[in-house]
């Protein structure tokens, strides 16, 4: 948290090497956080892109209230969200996802990695994209209730709500998976 | 997995451990620099037309204080106050005296107290000797 302070102290004041330590920081957390929310790892990858750009671009009036993790998850979960509208929000049926978790040439499969990283893409697909993203950044970006919602710009109750109702239908999904 | 906390701890494991192509970091740090470059280099001109703008400002108003404060110094000058209206001059107190001596006089006994009084004024300038000092001859004269 203080590398992170004085690393933004510096890119405000200019410091490419400072904007480059942090990229290297977040790099591969926030690479993960935009392939979990779009199941793809081309498109993930515009997304970090273009939050490290808009980043860079507030160089010298940067103001860090929160984490820099968090600010930049946010940036990434509503980058993830307009790309998922414009990709017209296809919804991952259940034979889809079966068949996801069978085909090991597909490319989120092969980005995401672990078995069980790979399971959670595919149930996570059920889920609508307001859910996801909150249960993604309260679990995998470790971010507070109060902090998503203020990034968000929703209340704290919606967020609660949101990921209350996701996890029981991702915990439904599971259940009648296991069934199957 | 029944409870929340099992589906939590699901979520957490599922957690992806991704690495970025060292292609993508090229391609994003070169973007992002160009980014940082081409905003540091418009805040630092805006900046410096704050900066410009806000000496400017400064410097007339001070102008404008230092010449308030001449202004207000030229104007009031305690040597060239307005004498106040003076009335006549009091009359000295040998005059004063006698006056109200005669009206004293007057009231105390007519005109024949004015007639005594008179007569003893009158007997006062007569001569003296060389020896009597002016302060003496003033006094004798005023009564004080």
């Amino acid at each position: 948290m203080i590398d992170d302070k004085r690393l933004v102290w510096q890119f405000n004041r200019g410091s490419k090497e400072a904007l480059q330590r942090l990229y290297e920081k977040y790099k591969d957390d926030l690479l993960g956080l935009a392939i979990t929310l779009l199941r793809d790892r081309s498109l993930a990858e515009d997304v970090v892109h273009d939050v490290f750009v808009a980043f860079a671009r507030t160089a010298g009036v940067f103001t860090l209230t929160g984490t820099l993790k968090g600010y930049l998850s946010t940036c990434v979960a509503n980058c993830a969200r307009d790309r998922n509208r414009l990709r017209s929000a296809r919804h991952v049926g259940l034979d889809a996802a079966e068949a996801l978790m069978t085909d090991s040439k597909d490319p989120v499969a092969q980005s995401v990695g672990s078995e069980e990283a790979q399971r959670l893409q595919d149930v996570l697909g059920y889920l609508p994209y307001e859910q996801q993203e909150i249960i993604v950044l309260h679990l995998h970006q470790e971010m507070r209730f109060r902090d998503i919602a203020e990034a968000l710009g929703v209340s704290i109750n919606t967020v609660q709500s949101r990921y209350r109702y996701g996890l029981e239908k991702l915990r439904s999904i599971l259940n009648s998976t296991v069934t199957k | 997995m029944n409870s929340v906390e099992n589906t939590e701890n699901f979520v957490r494991r599922g957690k992806a451990k991704i690495t970025t192509d060292p292609r993508m970091d090229r391609h994003v740090l070169d973007d992002a620099f160009a980014a940082m470059d081409k905003s540091s280099t418009l805040k630092r001109s805006r900046s410096n037309w704050t900066w410009h703008r806000s000496s400017t400002i400064r410097l007339a108003v001070a102008a404008m204080i230092i010449v308030a404060i001449g202004l207000l110094a030229i104007q009031w000058d305690p040597q060239k106050e307005v004498p106040s209206e003076m009335g006549p001059v009091a009359k000295s107190p040998a005059d004063s005296l006698s006056v109200m001596s005669l009206n004293m006089a007057y009231r105390r006994g007519g005109i024949e107290a004015m007639d005594a009084l008179a007569e003893t004024a009158f007997d006062l300038p007569k001569s003296r000797s060389a020896k009597v000092s002016l302060r003496e001859l003033l006094t004798e004269s005023n009564g004080v």
